[in-house]
């Protein structure tokens, strides 16, 4: 995928239809499960194709590897249109269609089929309190904020912030990177 | 917020996705300055993305990359300038009120015509117009390669209507100026037949070609008889 993104690069219409179809339903995915409508994640996933193709030349294979990178475009637009909609939790909740698609096991970290790489965060993440490993989890792949995740977990804002700060550096220790 | 373990907990904040909007424009803008941030954000977004294989995948319908393709196609047209399109609109009132808009958008369709073009051999006879509806979309888009006749018509934004079809005209003044059918647009797909082959290039190159509404069966009178917009050929960009 990385030799993709780096023909992207250079504006190849061909590269970009594969990577395309290599990659989209994972981008749909990350950016349905944030964004629950589907109409709305439509328009986002296009957008962020926009921004793969026009900024294909920052990618940087020794940094991160290509979907990383595009999942953090992905991520951070889907991101933004959430916080700019204030997408509220009642409709979220409400939202059967996307519930449905998105429903999972209790424990998205128990998956036997998982990369080395995930088994070391999962390994990490394992070691945080339940709450605190909650909350890292709502907000990678549901896209909370702390005021959602206040609402949630019913405990102060200041709370949420100080349990992400410790899990957040925990996490680094804990990873070495 | 100098400290570099401060910053990093921003960044792995905003990474996380937890900060709200003022703060997620904020950092957004000081990234694109402050060197270290950036390079932390890049790094927590890096550790926490294996957490993205535990999200399902939802295929997105089919039809969406012709739709980016389309939004590519008309942020580029903002920086083409050298392309003229020849238009002729039928209803020039409305026309006037959106016609930067309109150009804009036909310009750069013709772009990414032009783009699909250059990935094959180039054809020198290849011909292109743009039909624009009566408001700021370009409804039809043709081509014509005037070699092999072939003429080749794709719906853009044109919407199918109950009972209608529309229908394809050529008219010059050396086909005795009365448009002449050239057949009906049913599919709302690309359409592409070598509906030219009895008209001599030079003519066709020459030509004013048109799109009507029509009774769904085409035009009883063998004439356009519904709304109607015209456009004539141009070379193709290269």
């Amino acid at each position: 995928m990385a030799l993709l993104l780096q023909l992207v690069a250079s504006q190849d219409r061909r590269a970009f239809a594969s990577l395309y179809a290599a990659s989209s339903s994972k981008l749909y995915g990350i950016i349905l499960r944030i964004l629950k409508r589907r109409d709305v994640a439509e328009d986002i996933l296009q957008d962020v194709y926009v921004r793969i193709w026009e900024r294909a030349m920052d990618f940087d294979s020794r940094k991160a590897p290509a979907i990383a990178w595009m999942i953090a475009i992905a991520r951070n637009r889907a991101l933004d249109e959430r916080r700019r909609a204030a997408v509220g939790l009642d409709a979220i909740d409400a939202d059967a269609e996307v519930a449905n698609i998105v429903s999972e096991d209790e424990d998205p970290l128990a998956a036997a089929e998982r990369s080395d790489n995930l088994r070391r965060l999962a390994e990490c993440l394992n070691k945080l309190d339940k709450n605190r490993r909650d909350i890292v989890l709502l907000a990678y792949r549901d896209g909370y904020s702390r005021q959602e995740l206040s609402q949630r977990l019913a405990r102060p804002v200041g709370t949420i912030k100080t349990w992400l700060h410790h899990s957040l550096v925990q996490l680094k220790t804990c990873l070495g990177q | 917020m100098t400290n570099g373990e401060n910053i990093d907990v921003l960044a792995a904040e905003y990474a996380l996705g937890t900060l709200d909007a003022a703060e997620r424009s904020s950092v957004a803008a000081r990234r694109r300055r402050d060197l270290a941030l950036d390079l932390a954000i890049e790094q927590w977004e890096a550790r926490l993305a294996p957490l993205a294989q535990t999200i399902s995948s939802v295929e997105p319908r089919s039809g969406l990359f012709a739709e980016i393709e389309t939004r590519i196609a008309v942020r580029h047209a903002a920086t083409v300038s050298n392309i003229q399109v020849v238009v002729l609109e039928h209803s020039m009132r409305r026309w006037r009120r959106r016609a930067l808009a309109a150009a804009a958008l036909a310009a750069c369709l013709l772009v990414a015509i032009g783009v699909r073009e250059s990935m094959r051999p180039q054809a020198p006879t290849s011909y292109v117009a743009v039909f624009q509806k009566d408001d700021a979309s370009p409804a039809f888009l043709l081509s014509v390669d005037l070699e092999t006749r072939m003429l080749s018509i794709r719906p853009v934004a044109a919407q199918p209507q109950a009972g209608k079809t529309y229908q394809l005209w050529i008219a010059s003044e050396k086909l005795g100026g009365a448009p002449q059918s050239l057949g009906l647009i049913e599919d709302h797909d690309t359409v592409t037949r070598r509906l030219l082959a009895a008209y001599d290039p030079a003519i066709v190159q020459q030509a004013t070609f048109g799109v009507s509404l029509e009774p769904a069966g085409g035009s009883p009178t063998g004439r356009p008889t519904g709304p109607a917009f015209h456009a004539k050929l141009i070379p193709a960009p290269r």
